[in-house]
């Protein structure tokens, strides 16, 4: 993905950089007094989600979450409060949504059967078990005296794919508001969170991407204080037998999802968000959905293969 | 005359078949299982128990966190192959309402079917947006029944915004092809008056063009046109109202059967940042049967804080008679129409009071479910003697 570093003025006291960060587009919207001032701040969020993807990236062999994943099998590490705290977190979504959630997603074991748009059959049952075996969160030990990180089996790796954008969003946020914003939308490639009103005093508008037609919208919500995230399969799937798979792996069964196109997920923190989106479609429509219902301050909107739409109990559709 | 009515307007349905929140059955590998207290409210105690500044709320804590639980709405859209935005919407709405006069139609019967008629009101929209244009048109069908009234209405509009999107010009053309049925006075059934003899129902059809213009003026100024058209033909005049002439004879009111109707408006809101707005309204009206009137509203809102607000208001009316009117036992026998409805006599109006509104983040009286309340006073006096306080009460139930 090309994308040039953009700023813009959306309305006169509304700015909006949008720029390529975590190896995804960032869009920083925040109100302002004037173009300059604008500047200055949005570069405090830029400067702060750089920091974090530098800690959370695994593809900088350096990073602090790759020495992590290098000594799996072999001896804890100690990492920063940051990491361990989002780590901790993370364990936490794990056993909430019964491992559909895990951080050690990343320890499929792409040699025996890869996701691939070519692809013309699924592996048989036990080839498919094999290839998730390392992906476990209960091998993923802290140890909160010590301050470290154990993965506990050899080959098996920790990722921030399913948390990471959201932390960022969230972070962002933090950083902006302490300097003062009052009213701001970051979005990270549609993990996004919102804070106060857009500055004509009206509740920011979301849309929600129509997943047959992604670059529009088919419904939309007024928030404010409120993050939403989508995920959704129909960027990447597969059809094999005309059922559709997505590229979304169950870290149980090996298998790849099917059944859901999109699930957007509202809440008033990013990374809870951002986290809960994919394992409400690994885990389907009716247990991800009673899920939902018991949580409070956290709704979504579920939308099938048929198109046919669900929300949970708290979203009123007009 | 004092009079007191009350008006709960609330619970409304929103239905859409496509829509459930139940989900089908289950083909996954996980299982629903009860979740626990701390897994509930996950979001309040997500940093909290980490020691933890939250992020979220920019430091201030996670107690601050907004509640979601009464708050969501989500609007439906679809896009056509044209990339053009289109919106449905179904509705039904239950409404109960109250009214003291209509009891004395027949005095005889004990009437609980007029304070508590129920109204029941389908209607169906659809409406498609080019929000490259800046176009929209629509098209609607709706039905209405009460006690004495059927109706059906169509509607179509079409709107188009300037190029920088600050003006509106709107056009709406509405049909109502009404059926009024006919119920006289308990005396005068069966008599001889020939206005009385018409028996079961008559039809009442209106037809009108509004065109409006509407202006962002800058972020505080917001200015609106109104001009409407209104044709009235049928059935116009109240079977129930009496008309007692100079002898004491009494007859059923006999108006034209056609009706040509002008009002002419503008509308000025002016907002204070958001904690203070206020409306102004004037309108001019006059009819091909004489009246002419002046309106003119103002109405504040203060908003205290995100779940209180104020709105006190003000209108003052003014109208002459109708070329028809004349009050009780003024009428000659003879005249071809004739009406006493003080509605059509010449009179002015005060109408002031104020409205609060409560929406609480936890739902009112602890209640989820409950998450508007909206009550508001009126007093209403008017020179020909009539006075009214209106209380009206607006709950909002999810």
């Amino acid at each position: 993905m090309q994308l040039t570093d953009t700023f813009q003025a959306i309305d006169r006291n509304l700015f909006r950089r949008s720029l390529k960060l975590m190896g995804n587009r960032f869009d920083i919207s925040v109100e302002a007094r004037n173009r300059a001032v604008a500047e200055e701040l949005i570069e405090l969020a830029v400067s702060e989600i750089r920091r974090i993807e530098k800690l959370l990236t695994t593809f900088d062999e350096n990073s602090l979450t790759n020495q992590v994943n290098e000594m799996a099998g072999i001896a804890p590490v100690i990492v920063n409060e940051e990491l361990f705290q989002l780590v901790q977190r993370a364990q936490r979504i794990s056993v909430l949504t019964q491992g559909a959630f895990d951080l050690s997603y990343g320890s499929i074991d792409k040699r025996l059967w890869n996701f691939d748009t070519s692809l013309k059959e699924l592996p048989d049952r036990d080839t498919a078990k094999e290839m998730v075996r390392l992906i476990s969160y209960h091998n993923i030990i802290l140890d909160d005296v010590a301050g470290t990180i154990f993965l506990k089996e050899k080959g098996m790796r920790i990722g921030f794919g399913g948390i990471g954008k959201g932390y960022a969003a969230d972070s962002a946020k933090r950083v902006l508001a302490d300097a003062g914003v009052t009213s701001g939308i970051v979005n990270a490639s549609g993990d996004l969170t919102t804070w106060g009103n857009q500055p004509n005093g009206n509740p920011w508008t979301i849309g929600i991407a129509d997943p047959d037609s992604a670059g529009n919208p088919f419904s939309y919500i007024n928030i404010t204080d409120m993050s939403v995230a989508t995920s959704g399969n129909y960027e990447k799937f597969i059809t094999i037998g005309g059922k559709r798979y997505s590229h979304t792996i169950d870290p149980r069964t090996g298998y790849p999802v099917t059944g859901i196109k999109s699930v957007t997920i509202i809440s008033p923190i990013a990374e809870l968000a951002d986290a809960m989106a994919t394992p409400v479609m690994v885990m389907g429509i009716k247990v991800g959905l009673d899920l939902i219902n018991q949580m409070n301050q956290m709704a979504c909107i579920i939308i099938d293969e048929q198109q046919k739409v669900y929300t949970s109990k708290n979203i009123t559709v007009i | 005359m004092k009079k007191i009515c009350l008006t709960v307007i609330g619970l409304y349905l929103g239905l859409l078949a496509a829509f459930s929140q139940q989900g089908p059955a289950n083909d996954s590998s996980y299982r629903s299982r009860k979740l626990k207290i701390d897994e509930i409210n996950l979001v309040s105690s997500y940093y909290h128990q980490d020691g933890e500044r939250a992020a979220v709320t920019g430091g201030i804590g996670s107690q601050k966190l907004t509640d979601i639980s009464n708050t969501l709405d989500i609007k439906l859209i679809r896009y056509d192959r044209k990339d053009r935005k289109q919106v449905w919407t179904g509705e039904v709405g239950i409404d109960n309402y109250t009214s003291a006069s209509s009891d004395k139609i027949d005095p005889k019967t004990i009437s609980s079917a007029s304070y508590a008629d129920n109204r029941v009101y389908p209607s169906f929209s659809f409406s498609r947006e080019n929000e490259k244009k800046g176009t929209e048109f629509g098209v609607g069908v709706s039905a209405s029944s009460e006690y004495d009234y059927f109706s059906i209405g169509l509607n179509a509009h079409v709107t188009k915004k300037t190029k920088d999107r600050m003006g509106e010009f709107n056009a709406k053309g509405q049909a109502y092809m009404d059926r009024v049925s006919l119920i006289y006075p308990v005396e005068l059934r069966g008599s001889e008056d020939p206005n009385a003899q018409k028996r079961g129902s008559a039809a009442r059809n209106s037809y009108s063009v509004a065109l409006s213009w509407s202006q962002i003026v800058n972020q505080r100024l917001q200015l609106a046109f109104l001009l409407d058209l209104v044709q009235q033909d049928g059935f116009l005049s109240l079977p129930f109202n009496r008309v007692y002439t100079e002898g004491g004879a009494v007859q059923v009111e006999h108006l034209p059967s056609s009706r040509f109707k002008v009002p002419i408006g503008a509308r000025a809101n002016y907002f204070f940042g958001d904690k203070l707005i206020i409306r102004s309204y004037y309108r001019y009206y006059f009819d091909d049967w004489g009246l002419k009137a002046h309106t003119a509203n103002i109405e504040t809102a203060i908003k205290l804080n995100n779940f209180f607000s104020l709105s006190p208001f003000y209108r003052y009316y003014r109208q002459t008679e109708v070329d028809y009117y004349k009050p009780y036992r003024e009428h000659k026998v003879g005249s071809e129409f004739f009406t006493s409805n003080p509605d059509l006599s010449a009179f002015n109006s005060h109408f002031y009071g104020a409205g609060i509104r409560l929406s609480p983040p936890g739902g009112l009286f602890g209640w989820q479910h409950f998450n508007m309340l909206e009550l508001r006073y009126g007093h209403y006096t008017r020179s020909n003697t009539l006075q009214a306080n209106i209380v009206s009460l607006h709950l909002r139930y999810k």
